[in-house]
């Protein structure tokens, strides 16, 4: 089959490669209708994140049709319309029972190399490292798709492909945010970061009742899409004190919920900016944590910062004085998808949640490196490339 | 020697020394890293208890042949102590070397435990290989990397 590979720094290529087989009984074999782009494969792409391999199969976010299914398996059947979560978790370790499904214990084959790093070891996640556990990628015309009864999910009849692809993570990631950071009718929420991510939390945030929301980016087709689709207010970090103004709309206060959606390549303006790449060229940090330090200092006191975006070590700078003393909530993860979907495809096919709009650049899998080129560069107004694989 | 057979000793070597370097790592005592505040000594640190917790009441574990295959296979070399976990967390899966093991037999204990608890909580080891992947360019960081993942399963703080 072909495939779109990972084979050096900021190179894509795309190749024939061996088609999937099913491994384990609870094993399913998606032939893939649509796979997307997403802001945490550009850490792979550069380089952050050292553990990928020439070869290696990209891709997290997708969506497909059941071609083939394990003998363990017992709700998924062949042509079943699934959207699958970017993370692998087997629904019956004490992590998927509390519905913390990215923590699962059982979806990550190498866990040696995370609990090294962190101590214990978050589950797997599709095209995403040997460190997630060496899983192959979506950007395939076919996928291996293990504990396929947890992770994927039937899509209703009424919800176009173009609008569930977006289910598979960056909704179900921007929906946990805006959740799991307690976010209650009445509240005022910032985002940062107008991505796909960044964009579903903040409508998931108004969707749970949140009275108003801001996202804070600087690329202007993103800040127009946070107006024109989503609903909620934009604010241009370039041309705007983003403390200042958040203070100001809220009376002083600061936002009750601060939600990061920037992750570990964060772009900041000034000094901080290049102290930051500084650092972080000379290995001095791992990740730029900009957008996180302003979120814990334009918090509200006592309010919840929450942590989506991707880091993967150290930061430097990190306020823990102003996260102490204004008692703040901050708690982060990857995404525990399986809790929110049949949710969010519920509120797709009531046309509360629109996502189409994220498709940017939709494109055959043939043109994944290209596809790759103008997202990392975010030309062209790009928000996501998304690859049809199948045509 | 021809240079192909050359760049094939390099390449081994590169890939054992990714999975020893994996295999240290867990020793680093670097502040930020997993295990800064350790302070066992190596044979202290071999002969703890490596432990798994797993959704079933400690009844549903087993013992002695009865335990889980790749637990059963370590035989009489390891003690296996099973306990209630805290808070409805099901049971606590531990084991040890009754003598100073090497660190093939800790890799060994590591992984057996991981396989034991899939076993009793999936009913079956997850396999990741082989996956599809593209032309894999002979590099050193490549031959390091595929080094660390083959011995994965086998190491981390467990």
């Amino acid at each position: 089959m072909r495939a779109a590979t990972w084979t050096g720094v900021n190179e894509v290529s795309v190749e024939t490669v061996p088609d999937p087989t099913i491994l384990n009984d609870h094993d399913v074999i998606l032939k893939v209708s649509r796979t997307t782009t997403c802001g945490s494969d550009l850490h792979l792409l550069g380089g952050y994140i050292p553990f990928m391999r020439a070869g290696d199969v990209l891709g997290h976010e997708f969506m497909g049709e059941v071609v083939e299914v394990g003998r363990g398996v017992r709700d998924r059947r062949i042509g079943d319309r699934v959207v699958v979560n970017s993370f692998i978790a087997c629904g019956k370790c004490w992590y998927c029972t509390q519905e913390l499904y990215s923590l699962c214990d059982n979806g990550n084959p190498n866990p040696g190399i995370t609990e090294a790093l962190w101590g214990q070891s978050p589950g797997g996640c599709f095209g995403y490292s040997h460190a997630m556990g060496g899983w192959a990628g979506s950007h395939a015309e076919y996928i291996r798709v293990p504990y396929a009864d947890v992770g994927a999910f039937v899509v209703p009849e009424g919800v176009s492909d173009e609008r569930a692809l977006f289910a598979s993570d960056a909704v179900s990631t921007g929906w946990m945010g805006a959740d799991l950071a307690g976010t209650k009718p009445g509240d005022v929420v910032a985002v940062w970061g107008a991505g796909g991510v960044g964009q579903m939390a903040a409508r998931a945030a108004m969707l749970l009742g949140a009275e108003r929301v801001y996202v804070i980016d600087r690329l202007p087709e993103r800040l127009a899409q946070v107006r024109e689709h989503v609903g909620a207010e934009a604010i241009d970090y370039s041309r705007t004190d983003v403390l200042a103004e958040l203070r100001e709309v809220t009376g002083g206060r600061g936002p009750d919920v601060c939600i990061e959606a920037v992750g570990m390549e964060a772009h900041s303006l000034g000094v901080q900016g290049a102290y930051d790449q500084v650092k972080q060229q000379l290995r001095l940090q791992t990740d730029r944590p900009s957008a996180v330090r302003e979120a814990i200092l334009a918090c509200r006191k006592g309010g919840s910062v929450f942590v989506l975006g991707v880091y993967a070590q150290m930061v430097d700078k990190f306020p823990l004085g102003a996260l102490m003393n204004k008692g703040l909530t901050v708690r982060g993860a990857q995404v525990h998808g399986q809790r929110y979907m049949p949710r969010i495809l519920d509120h797709m096919a009531r046309g509360e949640l629109t996502t189409e709009h994220l498709a940017t650049h939709v494109m055959p899998l043939e043109d994944a490196a290209r596809g790759y080129r103008v997202f990392k560069d975010k030309a062209d107004g790009c928000v996501r490339s998304v690859f049809l694989p199948n045509g | 020697m021809a240079v192909p057979r050359i760049l094939d000793s390099l390449r081994r070597a590169a890939t054992e020394a990714g999975g020893a370097l994996l295999g240290r790592l867990q020793h680093v005592r670097l502040p930020g890293v997993g295990q800064s505040s350790s302070a066992d000594d190596p044979e202290t640190a071999a002969r703890r208890w490596r432990a798994v917790t797993v959704l079933r009441s400690p009844e549903q574990i087993g013992t002695g042949a009865d335990l889980p295959a790749p637990l059963a296979a370590l035989g009489d070399r390891v003690e296996v102590r099973v306990t209630p976990a805290p808070g409805d967390r099901g049971a606590e899966l531990a084991a040890r070397y009754r003598d100073l093991p090497s660190d093939d037999d800790l890799r060994a204990l590591r992984s057996a435990l991981r396989e034991a608890k899939q076993l009793i909580e999936v009913g079956e080891v997850l396999r990741v290989d082989p996956a599809p992947h593209g032309t894999r360019k002979a590099t050193p960081q490549g031959a390091v990397l595929e080094g660390a993942t083959a011995r994965a399963g086998g190491e981390g703080v467990l």
